[in-house]
């Protein structure tokens, strides 16, 4: 058995690499990586996942319900890390299968996958607790900057974190980015791990926020028809359902988190798409809570004020 | 791992949990009943849309989640929902917040319509909507929360108007039970009514401070957005039940990264006594501060120091405070 494939097993059991270990990892991976274009292609069959958020025992619920890597083929829209306790687990496993079966898992970036975003929602803390050092954390970010920004099924499925954006209409000004650097706060870039359909906008909106993209029903199909693409397969958005479609099926949401933060009570999907681009939604539950290793325990009495 | 009560302690006391798969208890005349329940599905989540004249609802509306705490003998009824509470984010309306990045948007966006130049730019500010669309635009009535402007062309740009911190005045909601299933005939004993009124007395904080056993205790989120990872948007209620009566929180806990934080506290205490009508105490607290603010204060300016409200509750000043008492008539 290889190191590799004993690390695999390892991080299967939810047990985190040594830090030496996740340096040479993340090597290998970045020199995998590094030759993926910005629209990397993907043939199909294979199975599209949604953000996974760090909830590790829900990630094997879904392997479960998926089948085995490289058994199957997958796709993983991003968002890899952040908000659940196992983020350093879910994307190293991840990045181990991506080095150990390249051609049969594809990564690409979400929102979370960033040095900023990371600091505030969970993943910088959680290295520091689990190595007690930042370490981890910074070869894992530098990573994430060769993440691709999409993905392009058998020409026909266009898969994107986010969603697009009004500085792009065609596929090749994706290809032109320059993605190896932290994600921007504005931007081509920016857009297509950020931005939203909202179906209160036609064309595109600006969030309330001041910033942030959203697009409505006749800029996907405009996208659609100039790129030849049947639909797009995005996630960024939680779904009770785990899926849903938005403008005439124009556009599909995949989510694969279920009890989101562990409090939600969603259902997670995955989309399988057969040899034929024939669609299949896998909708699946959380872990039950007794296979998730955490003790339970009473919590002591809260004295609030 | 959810809270426990313990069932001695509560046969010590007289109490006795509701039973039934149902989470509360009963006490010194009280039932207390907390049910946390999954967030909206997509139908409900467009019915309440509908209902409170929005498109825009948080990510995560624990819609059938409640707390519920009801005085059997005077019909008293005060509860905590989601809905009420959106309502009163409905009625506020606050404008929208700006986040950080906002400035180069803006900067993006005339970027964008020299690309297109196919744009003109109005302001109404009566409604203070910004509406960038081709000069063969023609405005709807305005549905809801955001401008409709019909154009022809894809590029178009609408800029959406609403509060999307989802902030709420909302202090509790309270009813007179009628239902007699809940020990009380409303016909009986007729209607009395009740209000809440401005009081000189305070809260015992240092009687709360007290470890006194706590024979139950829960926490239900109402509703919670992460404002596209822009911060943080949670309204909770929590409550606790000692021998000697019960206290409660909601809290409303605001934070923009890099912009703002806001905390809108409400507690309630009521102690337990012999008598038809119970004595609650309301204490509303509003606290807010931008993170400039902050940093000039020499607190971190960092978003990741902020992500506990009981930590930064002392560093926001109090923006209004008064509190209540319960008054019948």
């Amino acid at each position: 058995m290889s190191d590799l494939d004993r690390q695999i097993e390892q991080l299967k059991r939810c047990e985190p690499l040594k830090e030496s270990e996740v340096k040479a990892l993340c090597l290998k991976a970045m020199e995998i990586l590094v030759e993926e274009s910005n629209v990397q292609r993907v043939d199909a069959p294979v199975t599209i996942c949604g953000d996974i958020h760090g909830q590790f025992y829900d990630m094997k619920e879904l392997f479960k319900v998926g089948g085995d890597c490289p058994k199957t083929n997958y796709l993983f829209l991003g968002d890899f890390v952040d908000r659940g306790f196992y983020s350093v687990e879910t994307f190293l496993l991840l990045l181990a299968l991506k080095v150990r079966y390249p051609d049969r898992i594809t990564l690409i970036r979400g929102n979370h996958e960033s040095r900023q975003i990371t600091q505030v929602y969970g993943f910088y803390d959680e290295c520091l607790r689990k190595y007690g050092s930042v370490n981890v954390w910074r070869y894992c970010t530098d990573i994430f900057d060769y993440l691709s920004l999409s993905a392009l099924i058998e020409n026909k499925i266009f898969s994107v974190h986010g969603g697009l954006s009004p500085a792009i209409s065609t596929l090749d000004q994706i290809r032109t980015i320059d993605r190896k650097q932290e994600v921007p706060h504005d931007g081509a870039m920016c857009d297509l791990l950020w931005s939203d359909p909202d179906d209160t906008v036609d064309g595109w909106g600006l969030s309330p926020r001041g910033a942030g993209f959203l697009f409505g029903g006749s800029f996907v199909t405009s996208f659609n028809h100039s790129n030849n693409i049947d639909y797009i397969c995005r996630a960024h958005q939680l779904v009770m359902e785990g899926y849903k479609w938005m403008f005439n099926n124009q556009i599909v949401t995949v989510w694969s988190a279920p009890n989101y933060c562990y409090r939600c009570g969603n259902v997670a999907a995955i989309l399988e798409l057969d040899e034929n681009l024939e669609k299949r939604f896998r909708v699946f539950e959380a872990a039950p809570q007794e296979t998730r290793g955490a003790p339970a325990k009473k919590p002591p009495p809260d004295y609030f004020l | 791992m959810e809270w426990e009560s313990d069932v001695r302690e509560l046969k010590a006391v007289g109490a006795e949990a509701l039973g039934g798969g149902r989470v509360g208890l009963r006490i010194r005349g009280w039932e207390i009943e907390s049910s946390k329940r999954s967030i909206l599905t997509s139908s409900l989540v467009q019915q309440w849309e509908e209902k409170l004249q929005t498109s825009h609802l948080p990510e995560m509306v624990f819609g059938e989640s409640s707390l519920v705490l009801n005085h059997l003998s005077s019909g008293i009824k005060i509860y905590f929902n989601a809905f009420d509470a959106l309502c009163g984010w409905k009625q506020e309306g606050l404008p929208p917040v700006e986040v950080p990045a906002a400035a180069k948007w803006k900067f993006r966006r005339v970027h964008y319509d020299e690309r297109f130049s196919v744009f003109i730019r109005g302001k109404s500010s009566a409604e203070g909507i910004l509406i960038n669309a081709t000069s063969s635009i023609s405005l709807a009535i305005p549905p809801r929360d955001l401008f409709s402007i019909s154009c022809s062309k894809a590029t178009d740009e609408v800029i959406l108007d609403y509060d999307y911190t989802f902030t709420t005045p909302y202090c509790g909601s309270a009813g007179i039970e009628t239902n007699p299933e809940s020990g009380r005939g409303a016909s009986e004993e007729g209607s009395c009514s009740f209000h809440w009124e401005d009081c000189q007395e305070q809260i015992n904080m240092v009687a709360l401070a007290s470890k006194e056993p706590i024979l139950f205790y829960d926490e239900v989120i109402l509703y919670e957005d992460e404002l596209g990872d822009n911060g943080v948007s949670l309204l909770t209620a929590k409550v606790r039940v000692m021998p000697s009566g019960w206290y409660l929180l909601l809290r409303f806990w605001l934070r923009v990264d890099g912009v703002l934080m806001r905390l809108r506290d409400t507690r309630f205490h009521c102690t337990f006594r012999e008598s038809t009508e119970p004595i609650i105490l309301r204490e509303i607290c509003w606290r807010e501060d931008t993170f400039q603010a902050l940093s000039s204060k020499g607190y971190p300016s960092d978003s990741a120091a902020y992500s506990d409200p009981d930590v930064i509750r002392e560093r926001l000043p109090i923006i209004k405070r008064n509190t209540q008492k319960l008054s019948f008539t």
